[in-house]
């Protein structure tokens, strides 16, 4: 009785909520834009200071606590928008798939971050070919890792883009949609389109001022954002429902067995099983390597001021992955509870803070607060690609090949021009989106830890690593994610009922992630081709591993 | 073209770590970050057969009857993912505190040819 009663009120509730969004939502989404703007400017006049390389593409090295913390190891706004769908469809057993994040913080950091920050001092890196090329004493090598780089952050940075037009054009004033779905359905083609090209502008405008820190900062934005928004949802979700013990058996009750217990829930009743042991064994290789050998992530440890912010940055983002991620799962077992049948999965958190803000004073605007929140991320996270991409194409490719005599205007102007073509082009390819993007994005992110992994963690421990062994760990690794991907896609492997459903999917060789597969080949065939190549030059190695001569006797 | 000849090789040495001479030489950073990742790698072990165990161990093949709650949580989400995910904030805490050794990172090479890559 409670609950079909219950279920008419919050149809009208949800319905009369619908209809203001738009304004609430539009309102954040102006601000956050100005904001990032202003960032923007005040990024740029932080990093004219010194040499225009280091300062636009790696922030003179500055970085503190707070910005390394929350900016170095946290993914893709695609990632922070799929997540609560999944608590949503599957429940409790999410908070397993996403349980490696209780150690990505100490990972993160603790694993390369001191040593990288070391490296590319000595080497005198600004980017990762560029530490790779003069780790290894290998031009090839640079210009590999700079192609392979270009590839996987132009995947990422289409889908991006589509994102956030699609964010854009749902926060539209009297817009009645509030999923991130790729699906279409509703999807007006000028809203789209304008939001398309207000998004692009936006994006490129701010990173072309201030380049690396612009990127940075606003992610610390969002990311401060984000953290305030699930706060606030947290309070008003649990008190909606009437407390945890009432969120986890009313969404029993709305479900099945399957939503609190292993390996998930499937709606549709059938044998499909989300997290298989397999699976999650995988998952907690998936987050913490992949997290580890992302590039964009790797730059901002090179930028990293001193060992004592890498420190730091531990325990801060320890406190932070705690208030976020458990939280979030809580909440949408709450969603399951108040809003037990949505038609999209991915509306609970907007829909449940309409709902649970309602009574709010200003609740719209919280409201519009946690919907503007993945436009921030997806902002962010593109802002990052472009740097990252601007810097291999000017300093890893024009700077190194074309013209090495370049100077300041003429790099600024290389770098600007980048930018502009990379935006000019996304918007092109995104003008008539493919439907599922999704999939590339997983893909990409894969692909470039099973390239970069293996090879980031041999330069900076392995004395005997040698640039063949470096470029076979990358050509193998992203070889087998790229065919192990392709198989499932293409349909060449035997149907496999595990995982997150839809529509493409890799191929879970013995059930497990193609990323596990990807970084054993890697480490396999870059250890091997290591050992069966000549070693590097004594004195070159010495360079980079030994104590200096002038540091000699000083105490660490 | 990978490797240029007529220079001297270094030691067959496998990780920054070794022993005897090389050891002597090795920058300090280098060694305890070194010596810092692998307790790390240690630690992620460490914490994925505790979660991935319990978990499996409570919260798989189980029935409806069976459902214990702990503070509302699922006997297994709280005993398999939140008791570890609050002791490892902790212990980040501690490593960063107690176990982490600050270092200098040094200046920045002004030129990366000063290497003798070229190109």
């Amino acid at each position: 009785m409670w609950r079909s009663s219950n279920a008419v009120l919050l149809l009208a509730q949800q319905t009369d909520a619908a209809s203001r969004v738009g304004s609430g939502a539009m309102l954040m989404l102006v601000l956050f834009i100005a904001g990032s703007l202003w960032i923007g400017v005040l990024a740029n006049r932080a990093a004219s200071a010194g040499g225009f390389m280091k300062g636009f593409f790696l922030g003179n090295r500055g970085l503190g606590v707070w910005a390394l913390a929350l900016t170095a190891t946290i993914q893709s706004g695609g990632t922070f928008m799929g997540f609560p769908s999944l608590v949503y469809s599957h429940g409790w057993i999410v908070a397993l798939w996403i349980g490696s994040y209780m150690v990505v913080p100490i990972t993160g950091f603790g694993i390369l971050g001191k040593r990288l920050a070391q490296l590319s001092r000595r080497t005198g890196a600004i980017t990762v070919p560029d530490m790779f090329r003069v780790r290894f004493g290998s031009p090839t090598l640079g210009l590999m890792s700079t192609l392979f780089i270009l590839f996987y952050l132009s995947f990422l940075m289409f889908a991006q883009f589509k994102a956030g037009a699609i964010v854009l054009q749902l926060a539209w004033p009297g817009g009645t949609d509030l999923a991130l779905s790729e699906d279409g359905a509703g999807i007006s083609e000028w809203r789209y389109h304008v939001g398309l090209l207000v998004f692009a502008t936006t994006v490129v405008g701010y990173t072309l001022a201030g380049g690396f820190l612009a990127a940075v900062w606003t992610d610390l934005f969002q990311s401060v954002l984000m953290f305030a928004g699930v706060m606030l949802l947290l309070v008003a979700s649990l008190s909606a429902v009437g407390g945890l013990e009432q969120a986890t058996l009313r969404s029993l009750e709305n479900t099945g067995p399957g939503f609190v217990f292993g390996p998930g829930y499937a709606a549709d009743g059938g044998d499909h099983q989300f997290l298989p042991l397999s699976l999650a064994i995988s998952f907690f290789v998936v987050w913490i390597w992949g997290g580890v050998g992302a590039p964009a992530g790797l730059v901002r440890l090179m930028a990293s001021q001193n060992t004592n912010v890498i420190r730091k940055s531990i325990y801060v983002l320890s406190i932070y992955n705690l208030g976020i991620y458990l939280p979030l799962i809580v909440i949408c077992v709450c969603g399951r509870a108040l809003l037990p049948n949505l038609a999209k999965s991915d509306e609970i958190v907007p829909r449940l803070a309409l709902l649970t803000t309602a009574g709010w004073p200003g609740g719209s605007l919280v409201a519009g607060l946690i919907l503007a929140a993945p436009f921030g991320a997806v902002m962010s996270t593109v802002s990052s690609y472009l740097v990252v991409l601007s810097s291999g194409v000017v300093r890893d490719i024009y700077q190194r090949f074309l013209r090495p005599q370049a100077q300041r205007d003429e790099l600024r102007m290389a770098a600007w021009l980048t930018m502009i073509l990379a935006g000019l082009i996304s918007v092109a390819v995104m003008w008539s989106p493919p439907k599922y993007l999704q999939v590339f994005i997983v893909f990409s992110t894969s692909g470039a830890a099973a390239t970069f992994l293996v090879p980031a963690i041999m330069a900076c421990y392995w004395r005997r690593a040698t640039p063949a062994g470096a470029a076979a760990g990358m050509i193998s690794g992203a070889v087998v994610v790229l065919f192990l991907y392709l198989c499932g896609i293409m349909g060449w492997s035997p149907a496999q009922a595990i995982g997150a459903a839809g529509g493409f999917r890799p191929w879970f060789l013995l059930g497990l992630e193609p990323l596990i597969w990807g970084l054993l080949a890697s480490s396999s065939s870059a250890v091997l081709v290591s050992l069966l190549t000549a070693p590097l030059p004594a004195e070159h190695i010495s360079r980079l591993f030994d104590r200096r001569a002038s540091a000699e006797g000083e105490a660490v | 073209m990978w490797h240029r000849p007529g220079v001297r090789e270094s030691g067959r040495g496998m990780m920054a770590e070794e022993s005897g001479q090389q050891d002597d030489r090795l920058d300090p950073l280098v060694r305890s970050a070194f010596r810092e990742a692998l307790v790390v790698s240690l630690i992620w072990l460490a914490a994925m057969v505790w979660s991935v165990g319990v978990s499996w161990w409570l919260g798989y093949g189980r029935s409806v009857q069976d459902l214990k709650l702990v503070l509302g949580f699922p006997e297994w989400v709280f005993w398999g993912i939140v008791v570890p995910w609050v002791s490892c904030a902790g212990i980040s805490w501690l490593f960063a505190v107690c176990f982490v050794r600050d270092g200098e990172l040094g200046e920045d090479l002004e030129d990366a040819d000063d290497l003798g890559l070229g190109g």
